[in-house]
């Protein structure tokens, strides 16, 4: 039928377009700046080329003599400067015989050009040798050069007989703007700052993971199956409050609660402890709160799966095993947990990923304090590319890391859907040929 | 939950209700406390109010300087919230028709793809995003966001509503097209009323999670002019000296209340999202 066939391609064509544009290309993109060197300084656009201080001391390593030459001025007699002494008022004679005798030769310094002109047919006085002379001062320092060829005409035009590799160099160190490269990935290999994060992150994942998302949420959707409709709906609303709430409101609440003027420092107070911030104490305590946060939200979800896989259960196998006598510890242990294998494992999964790449909470509640304590890698890459202290953004860096996230997201989820047997998931619909 | 297993009680449940009661003790604590400090006069070292007042609801009325007025930033929130929705709700559930129904090319790999994406680490594309916008002027613009946001929404989008679709029985399209409606008639007339279900609970998620969106406005649009209330609000939470927490919490319950209201009245629809109703 071939109208249905159009008709699909028109009616997926703006999902296709949307996440393209916006999905794909920004994965695609993050990999092409992560090879990249940009920052701040180097801007997001292409640069110049300037021999400014700080390229020449990066050219001396590899050609002190040339970098030498460099910062020093030299002077070229040429129409510019010619035009300029012509301006000056002196003696008309100067100027002409400057142009007919020397246009187009270059001196090293200051003190070869001025004696060329102490020689000419007007003998100029001193004050005007120098005021002369100063005209053709052309250094090419801290000039800009929007090209390569902008740069190395001025660079042959002073005389300076440069090799085309000595050329390439030069253009390397002077560039302002970004280039390629993967000295983001060495650097991350090799940096004990990224080690440290690492740590954090899958200390972070776990320990969240474990405690409330897999392990807590079983337990609150085991007790609230065992309990009368109205308390078990009551506690599951309160503990699906936190996913609801924005959060932004929702860190507020636990600065509230942990703030040297909140609730735990008043309460504590009341036994004779000072106020203090026990969210940014210490390390341990910033921990502590970082793994309550995200638990209270994470737990929320596990719940409801593992509730709804237990409602599925046949209720026959209940009765059954307590007409033979088993106990509640023994329904859980035998009827439950095993037919909640392939809950447990998704969620597992899923919560994997979605820690790995969640760092709201942890940016609004500690950004990462005290020192780096809780910084972990979707906020470090963050604070990277985006927020950073330095004041000098990295976004080629940051994006590197974001890459890493992306490629282990990737590799994931094809990993479910091999699990969890994607082939029969697509198979099922029906479809019209 | 209206029918639950009530095995016999061979335990007391009011143990359990105890210790669950216990734990859930903070949570309950911080929302209590977040209403009750935004109308209440309270000594710096007490646990209890004292009096009451409405001053910290002065913002409502007076705009602090340097800030962006609160009713402008809550009409972008709202406008944000519902451009994506509706943007996610239109193009998601034509996408979801097609892979549940219609025989594209490509259609296995789009399915996976989609999968794939769901389950991806979206806000770490930010860093590219945020250079594009800039690249191409979008930055700092609702527009931007708000085609970011509806992008990252339409894996799941796509993903429940061909699961929506695909309970949907044959015989409904087969009865239109027989009485010789046009495909894309059947889908309008006939399809998409049997998915309401399905509509209304990725519509209230798409916009509970629009409305609490925060980092991608606060990278891609923090002016004044397009803020949102989740960046007022952690500009508040930022700004350590001169800070006036009962105010902030004002504001917070402002923010909240729209949330607690659509939860309360359509909860039902968006369990089928939270209940894992694409998952099983």
């Amino acid at each position: 039928m071939k109208s249905s066939r159009t008709l699909g391609l028109v009616m997926i064509a703006p999902a296709a377009i949307m996440i393209v544009l916006f999905f794909l290309m920004p994965v695609v993109l993050t990999a092409v700046f992560s090879m990249t060197s940009m920052t701040t300084a180097t801007g997001i656009s292409g640069g110049v080329y300037q021999i400014a201080p700080n390229s020449l001391i990066a050219l001396k390593s590899a050609m002190p003599d040339i970098a030498a030459e460099m910062a020093e001025p030299r002077y070229t007699i040429d129409d510019a400067g010619l035009k300029a002494v012509e301006g000056l008022g002196l003696a008309p004679g100067i100027a002409a015989e400057l142009r007919a005798k020397h246009t187009g030769e270059v001196f090293p310094t200051r003190r070869d050009v001025e004696r060329m002109i102490k020689d000419l047919a007007e003998r100029p006085s001193t004050r005007e040798v120098k005021q002369i002379s100063e005209q053709f001062n052309r250094s090419v320092l801290n000039t800009r050069f929007d090209s390569k060829e902008q740069l190395f005409s001025a660079l042959d035009s002073l005389g300076f007989k440069l090799t085309p590799e000595q050329k390439e160099t030069v253009a390397r160190v002077t560039y302002t703007g970004w280039t390629w490269t993967t000295d983001n990935f060495s650097r991350m290999a090799t940096s004990p700052d990224m080690a440290r994060v690492l740590f954090n992150t899958v200390l972070y994942v776990a320990l969240v993971l474990m405690l409330f998302n897999v392990g807590y949420a079983l337990l609150l959707a085991i007790l609230t199956h065992y309990m009368p409709p109205t308390p078990a709906s009551i506690f599951r609303g309160i503990w699906l409050l936190p996913r609801i709430t924005p959060v932004v409101i929702y860190v507020m609440l636990w600065k509230w609660l942990a703030w040297d003027s909140g609730f735990i420092s008043i309460l504590m107070g009341k036994f004779g402890y000072p106020p203090k911030n026990y969210l940014l104490d210490n390390a341990y305590n910033a921990w502590f709160f970082v793994v309550l946060i995200n638990g209270f939200i994470g737990a929320s979800m596990g719940m409801l799966v593992f509730s709804s896989a237990m409602k599925a259960i046949p209720k026959s196998q209940f009765y059954a095993s307590e007409v033979d006598g088993a106990s509640r510890w023994q329904q859980i242990r035998y009827i439950i947990l095993p037919q909640m294998r392939w809950p447990i494992l998704f969620v597992t999964c899923y919560q994997t990923l979605s820690l790995l790449a969640s760092f709201n909470e942890i940016l609004l509640a500690t950004n990462g304090g005290p020192g780096n304590a809780t910084e972990v890698w979707a906020l470090s890459a963050y604070h990277t590319a985006l927020r950073n202290y330095a004041g000098n953004l990295e976004y080629g860096l940051g994006a590197a890391m974001a890459l890493v996230l992306v490629v282990i997201g990737v590799a994931m989820s094809l990993l479910y859907l091999r699990v969890f047997s994607y082939g029969t998931l697509v198979a099922k619909p029906l479809i019209e040929d | 939950m209206a029918e639950r297993s009530q095995p016999s009680a061979n335990y007391r449940s009011w143990p359990v209700i105890t210790a669950l009661t216990i734990v859930s003790l903070p949570l309950l604590l911080m929302y209590v406390y977040l209403f009750l400090d935004t109308v209440t006069v309270k000594q710096a070292d007490a646990l209890l109010p004292s009096g009451l007042t409405l001053n910290h609801w002065r913002f409502l009325w007076q705009t602090t300087e340097g800030k962006a007025n609160i009713w402008q930033v809550t009409v972008n929130t709202l406008l944000f919230a519902a451009c994506t929705t509706s943007l996610v709700l239109i193009v998601s559930s034509m996408a979801g028709y097609v892979l549940s129904r219609l025989n594209v090319p490509a259609r296995g790999f789009f399915l996976a793809g989609v999968m794939v994406l769901h389950a991806f680490p979206s806000v770490t594309l930010i860093i590219a995003i945020f250079i594009v916008l800039q690249m191409i002027g979008l930055y700092n613009s609702l527009i931007g966001v708000i085609l970011v946001k509806a992008a990252i929404d339409l894996p799941l989008g796509i993903w429940l509503m061909k699961g929506f679709y695909d309970t949907v029985p044959w015989e409904i399209e087969m009865a239109g097209v027989v009485d010789g409606a046009s495909r894309f008639r059947v889908w309008r007339s006939l399809v998409l009323p049997q998915v309401k279900p399905g509509i209304m609970a990725l519509g209230l998620f798409s916009f509970l999670s629009g409305w609490g969106e925060f980092i991608l406005p606060q990278v891609l649009a923090p002016g004044n002019q397009v803020q949102v209330l989740s960046v007022y609000l952690a500009g508040f939470l930022a700004d350590d000296n001169n800070y006036d927490f009962n105010m902030f919490k004002a504001v917070g319950v402002f923010y909240l209340v729209p949330v607690l209201l659509v939860y309360a009245l359509f909860n039902k629809y968006l369990m089928n999202i939270y209940g894992g109703g694409s998952k099983g």
